[in-house]
């Protein structure tokens, strides 16, 4: 991916960029707005990674800018500990997630990858499927291998995301983010045991796991282990 | 000195004896005037009346009647009345009476007019002498004259007296104006030199001076509990702000220890890649730990700030509740607990989604973690006109009376919880969230367990809001 990085802490900066660098993204790094803005209209990226706080043009101005200018470009916003007012500004500037420092890099890289998967896929699905597991989106009818699973809502809600999100890895907070709607850290392993439950419908009766937990980092939905 | 003379209460007491003076002056000069003009008009009646008596007398025992009844009478009949007669001839000699001689002056024409009267005139020396004496003098049928004059002697007294009371009158107000006045900017000065001397303790590091309140109920006392007030409530804040900084040291102080210690021993010899994936690993474990804190920290100032600037709606207490509630089932189960829903459909409170949920999650996972293993909690939502309550009950050891204010602070976790995760701000950011929404915070005895509650305003949910 062609990452730009607009960020002012060149140190922090520079440990990012070798971090994405050294999973294979190509980065550019502007350390102030009017650099982040000039370089974000004249190249061409896969996802900008705009902190909030700048030299010269705050990042929600640059996100603006663009979207005014027609660049959809989808952008990842960075800020120090936000309030929760902040992420609603964030996101209705234009930007598409929204991550509070600090936060763990397995993270901003999740997010970058479904962000990209998010911009690339337009056409909305009737269905998704993995492997043999089917879920409709317009009757909300659950089956894997032809058998019917029952799901409460908020399973339903889970599996979609993380059907959507397939051989992606996705973080905690980001299914508590998008699955409940929370933007706090509960102390407690709360979401994996929401996980356990629905692999307990999912997985369980079958052979092949669906559902990987990925230590330290999340989830992924995936048909190869 | 200089001080006391400036205060305003010396100031407004020179301006009141200023307006007394000008008051009473102006009240004496007429009582001056008033009173010479009545002495005037009795002086004239006399005189006129006397005059009258000793020409009836002429015209009654003639001439010589006259003169022996002056000659009679005499000045010694009448001393203290200080009434002058003269009768004289047509050619002016002096025929009878107490003046020596006509005054040159004086005109018979039956009318009182001040006339001057000398020394010599007078048959005897008097204290009062010379002067300018109210005068009558008539020509009688025979041509020969008669005159009566008045000493001023009794009039001056009078008048000197009324001078004198005025001048008294003048030096009391203004002594006692003054007196008063600087009674009060003695106590004006000191109860400010009070207030500016506890000022200047606190400002030396004394932070439990307070300024002494007299019990009088003066706007002094008034301000001076506002300000106790003001000083309690800067102390609290100082103590509360000291206290979490000693607790942030102490809880930091030993994640970074331990992360330290263990950096330390992984770069003390060569290890593999293996040994130093899982060093790392543990590393970021502690940060995280750390980071956790600190975000439950800055969670629980900006809703004790109360400057939240999130955003605050008419939201559905039941929804959130169910589905927090929901979320959290398997979680017990998992710990052979058991989680009771009891919701009351169709509740709405005003405020945060955000912070709402953290409340719930927070008095959940506290229920989670200490009612102990095969407990019943209960999260309960209940409504009526007076508010909403939301409870997380269990059937745990529960929480000693005496120690029941204390988890509400920052950092206490109570000897039991010590051995479990967790940084000991949870039920305090609780609390502040509660503040936050106006909401009271209650901790009961579940007998047996441990009941929590929060109780909510009630607010009419939007009618295109389904009940939960």
């Amino acid at each position: 991916m062609h990452l730009l990085l607009i960020e002012d802490d060149q140190e922090a900066a520079a440990w990012l960029s070798k971090g994405l660098q050294s999973m294979g993204h190509v980065v550019d790094h502007a350390p102030d707005g009017e650099d982040g803005l000039h370089l974000a209209l004249t190249g061409d990226y896969d996802v900008l990674i705009v902190d909030r706080m700048l030299p010269k043009r705050d990042g929600l101005s640059i996100i603006r800018m663009l979207r005014a200018d027609g660049d959809l470009t989808p952008a990842l916003v960075l800020s120090a500990l936000g309030e929760v007012d902040d992420r609603v500004q964030g996101l209705r500037a234009g930007g598409d997630d929204y991550l509070v420092k600090p936060y763990a890099f397995e993270e901003l890289l999740a997010r970058l990858e479904v962000l990209t998967r998010r911009h690339k896929e337009q056409a909305p699905a009737t269905q998704l499927k993995a492997a043999d597991l089917v879920l409709d989106l317009t009757t909300h009818k659950v089956t894997r291998a032809g058998k019917t699973i029952r799901l409460q809502p908020k399973e339903l809600q889970l599996l979609e995301y993380l059907m959507r999100h397939q051989d992606q890895i996705v973080t905690r907070n980001m299914l508590l983010e998008h699955v409940w709607d929370l933007h706090f850290d509960p102390q407690t392993n709360v979401v994996d045991t929401q996980i356990s439950r629905l692999r307990g419908k999912i997985d369980k009766d079958f052979d092949k796991p669906l559902l990987h937990t990925i230590r330290g980092r999340g989830y992924r939905l995936s048909e190869n282990e | 000195m200089n001080r006391l003379l400036r205060t305003s209460a010396i100031r407004l007491s020179l301006r009141y004896a200023m307006f007394y003076m000008l008051v009473a002056g102006a009240g004496l000069a007429i009582l001056y005037w008033a009173t010479s003009r009545y002495v005037d008009a009795q002086i004239e009646a006399g005189l006129e009346h006397h005059l009258k008596t000793l020409t009836k007398l002429f015209e009654n025992k003639g001439a010589e009647g006259l003169r022996r009844a002056l000659e009679r009478r005499g000045i010694a009949a009448e001393p203290e009345n200080h009434r002058f007669a003269l009768y004289v001839d047509k050619s002016g000699k002096r025929l009878a009476g107490d003046l020596k001689a006509w005054p040159p002056r004086a005109k018979p024409n039956g009318r009182v007019s001040n006339v001057w009267i000398e020394d010599e005139l007078i048959p005897f020396a008097m204290e009062d002498h010379d002067g300018y004496w109210p005068t009558i003098a008539t020509t009688l049928p025979d041509g020969s004259r008669i005159l009566v004059a008045q000493s001023v002697r009794q009039a001056e007294d009078l008048q000197e007296f009324i001078l004198a009371t005025l001048f008294a009158t003048f030096t009391l107000v203004i002594g006692l104006t003054l007196a008063l006045g600087w009674r009060m900017g003695r106590q004006l000065l000191t109860r400010i030199d009070q207030i500016n001397a506890t000022a200047g303790k606190i400002l030396n590091g004394h932070l439990d001076q307070r300024i002494p309140v007299t019990g009088r109920g003066d706007e002094f006392d008034e301000l001076a509990q506002k300000l106790n007030a003001m000083l309690d409530h800067i102390n609290r804040l100082i103590n509360g702000m000291r206290q979490v900084t000693d607790n942030v040291a102490h809880d930091l102080r030993r994640p970074l220890t331990r992360l330290r210690n263990r950096l330390d021993v992984t770069l003390l010899e060569s290890r593999d890649a293996e040994d130093y994936r899982q060093a790392l690993e543990s590393t970021r474990g502690d940060i995280e730990e750390v980071l956790k804190t600190f975000n439950a920290l800055l969670e629980i100032a900006q809703a004790e700030s109360g400057h939240f600037r999130g955003e605050i709606e008419v939201l559905s207490l039941s929804e959130l509740a169910s589905q927090m509630g929901e979320m959290y089932v398997d979680l017990f189960d998992a710990e052979g607990q058991h989680l009771v829903l009891a919701i009351e459909p169709g509740i709405c409170v005003r405020g945060n989604r955000q912070l709402l949920a953290q409340s719930i999650s927070n008095l959940l996972e506290n229920a989670h973690k200490y009612a102990g293993s095969k407990a019943q909690v209960t999260l309960s939502l209940q409504g009526d006109q007076a508010g909403a309550v939301l409870s997380v009950g269990d059937n745990g050891p529960g929480i000693p009376k005496d120690q029941q204010e204390n988890v509400l602070r920052r950092y206490v976790r109570l000897d039991r919880a010590r051995s479990t995760p967790g940084n000991g701000l949870g039920l305090s950011l609780v609390n502040a969230i509660a503040q936050l929404h106006h909401a009271r915070l209650m901790i009961e005895d579940n007998a047996p367990g441990l009941a929590v509650s929060l109780h909510f305003d009630a607010v009419a949910c939007p009618s295109e809001q389904t009940p939960a």
